[in-house]
This record gives structure tokens, sequence and C-alpha cells, in this order.
């Protein structure tokens, strides 16, 4: 027997999308805040070090907010979501942005990495964090 | 307003970003994602005061070197906005989310009018102090539950249908200024 979907009442989807929303906002946001800081933006008396270390929490409880929220949003309409493309590059984004936050960004960040380099993974990262936020445009608009 | 809001959508620019194929969600996308860098600059800015993160440094350290890119941020934010409201005006000033949304942002003004001179222009002085004041820790969580109203009161906004009957774009009729 079908169950309906909980989270398909009126009002859930579009409370989810708040939660979404603010989540990423802070997750992303204090993310750029580091990227900036590394361009020469914004907090410059500041150790970029230090900044990624201390919005790290943000940036974890945003991101899993945002996830949380989005897994229940995919769950609303699976099908949907997954056989569209625009869904499937959304998330190979989130991947990636996901993995190169903690892995190159993070290393190139802590103590001893070169000027040049800092500027190069500040623009990768924020290139790769606003390629997630289209993909999650372009799947509300056309999936 | 209603009038206002039909000349508005027919000012050429706005008509040429509701008949464009992907203006709407091009503007869209800016709009979301300058409202990411905006946003982490308002939390920043509101945690150090309720000393809830960036401990490590001073107020006055966090507060003046994000005056400006916060201006700047929040300059994208609504110009994006404005250009979104532009091309369906009538349809939102008719949208109860919307209304509230603009209540909002005027709260958030009168907001920077009262805690402007008594917190965010004396973060030298708070450095001073042990913990900040109950003031600027009042400013700072009303800054943070406004804005995280006016997201969520934005994102409704797309939930209500116009009502019917808006939506005429009589543009001979409306194309001169209502004032």
């Amino acid at each position: 027997m079908l169950i309906d979907n909980p989270l398909n009442s009126e009002l859930a989807f579009p409370i989810l999308e708040c939660f979404h929303i603010v989540g990423f906002a802070i997750a992303i946001g204090s993310i750029a805040l580091v990227d900036f800081r590394l361009l020469g933006f914004g907090l410059r008396r500041q150790n970029p070090a230090d900044l990624f270390k201390e919005t790290g929490l943000w940036v974890v409880i945003g991101l899993s907010t945002s996830i949380f929220a989005g897994l229940l949003l995919y769950s609303t309409d699976p099908d949907k979501y997954y056989l569209s493309w625009f869904f499937v590059v959304k998330m190979i984004c989130l991947i990636l942005a996901i993995v190169f936050n903690y892995t190159l960004h993070r290393k190139v960040i802590l103590p001893g990495a070169s000027q040049d380099k800092g500027i190069l993974v500040a623009c990768v990262s924020l290139a790769l964090w606003v390629s997630v936020i289209v993909g999650g445009m372009l799947v509300s608009f056309y999936a | 307003m209603i009038p206002f809001a039909i000349w508005m959508q027919n000012v050429p620019l706005f008509e040429a970003v509701r008949d464009s194929l992907y203006g709407y969600p091009i503007i869209l996308t800016l709009h979301l994602t300058f409202i990411s860098l905006f946003g982490a600059m308002v939390l920043a800015t509101d945690f150090r005061l309720l000393g809830w993160g960036l401990r490590k440094h001073s107020i006055s350290d966090i507060v003046n070197q994000l005056r400006v890119p916060k201006w700047i941020g929040l300059a994208l934010v609504v110009t994006c906005g404005i250009l979104i409201l532009g091309a369906k005006a009538e349809e939102y000033f008719y949208n109860i989310f919307f209304q509230i949304k603009i209540t909002l942002l005027a709260l958030v003004a009168v907001h920077a009018l009262v805690f402007r001179g008594s917190v965010y222009s004396k973060a030298a002085e708070m450095d001073k102090m042990p913990e900040p004041p109950a003031r600027a820790k009042l400013a700072a969580a009303l800054s943070l539950l406004l804005w995280i109203c006016i997201a969520c009161a934005g994102r409704a906004i797309g939930y209500i249908y116009p009502p019917a009957g808006s939506h005429h774009y009589a543009a001979q009729l409306f194309m001169k200024p209502p004032f």
C-alpha cells in the first residue's frame, strides 16, 4: 500500500525551503568570509587560519541544516529530482565543494601556504559554492 | 500603490527582465548568492556582539571592517531584489508575504536608526568592556531575527498566486508615472 508522504502537506515544503535557504546562506557565506579574506577583502586584519577555524562550526551547522532540509525536500518527489540532470549536476558540485573545502581549501589556509595559492583556492572555492546555488535555482525552475 | 506598480512593471528595464527567458532565474540566482555573502557578514557581526563567535577578535575589528562590505552586499541584494520586483510589480504588491517583507525591511531601517549611535558606532568602547553590553546583544539578536524572517518571507512570496485580473500590462494607458 502506498502511504502518503506527510511532507507533502501544504506548509511543509515552504518551511523546509526556509531552513534550506537560511542554512546554505550561513554555510556558504561563512566560507565566503574566509575566501574574501584570502582575496584581500573584508576582515583583512584577521588571520585566515583563525577565521577558518572560528567559522568552522557555523559552516557545519549551516550545511547540516541545509542538507537535512534538502533531503526532506528531495523525499517529497524523488523521481522528479532523480531524473533531472540539473539535480545531478548540483549534487556533483555540492560534493566537490564540500570535499574541496575540507581538503585543499583547508590545507592552503592553515599556516605555511603561499599567498598566490590562497587567491587561487579562494576563487575555486567561491566558484564551486556559487555553482551549487546556480544548480539549486536551475532545479527549482526547470526540474 | 497599484497604479505605481503597474507603471513600474512597464518601465522598459523591468519589461526586459520579465520578457527575457533567462533574466529572471539569473537575477534570482544572483539575489540568493548575494544573500549568502551579506547574510554571513550580518551573522559574523551579530555573533561577535552576542559573544557567540569570533571571540578572539575585538568587536571593533569585526564591526568596523565589515561595515563597508556589508553596505556593498546589501546594495547588491537590493539591486537584484528591485529587478525581480519590477518585473512583476503588480503581483508583488498584492502579495501578503511581499507586504510582510517590506514591513520587516522598514523595521531594519528603524533598527539601524535606534542602534547605530548606541551600539555600532561605539565598537571601540565596547572593546574595553569584558562583555558586550545588554543593548548591543539586544541589537544583535533583533538583527538576526529580522534578517531570518526577511529571508523566510522572501521565499514565501513565491507561494501566493496573484489575484485574477492582475497582471494587465496596459502599457499605453499607464506609461506615464502616476505622480
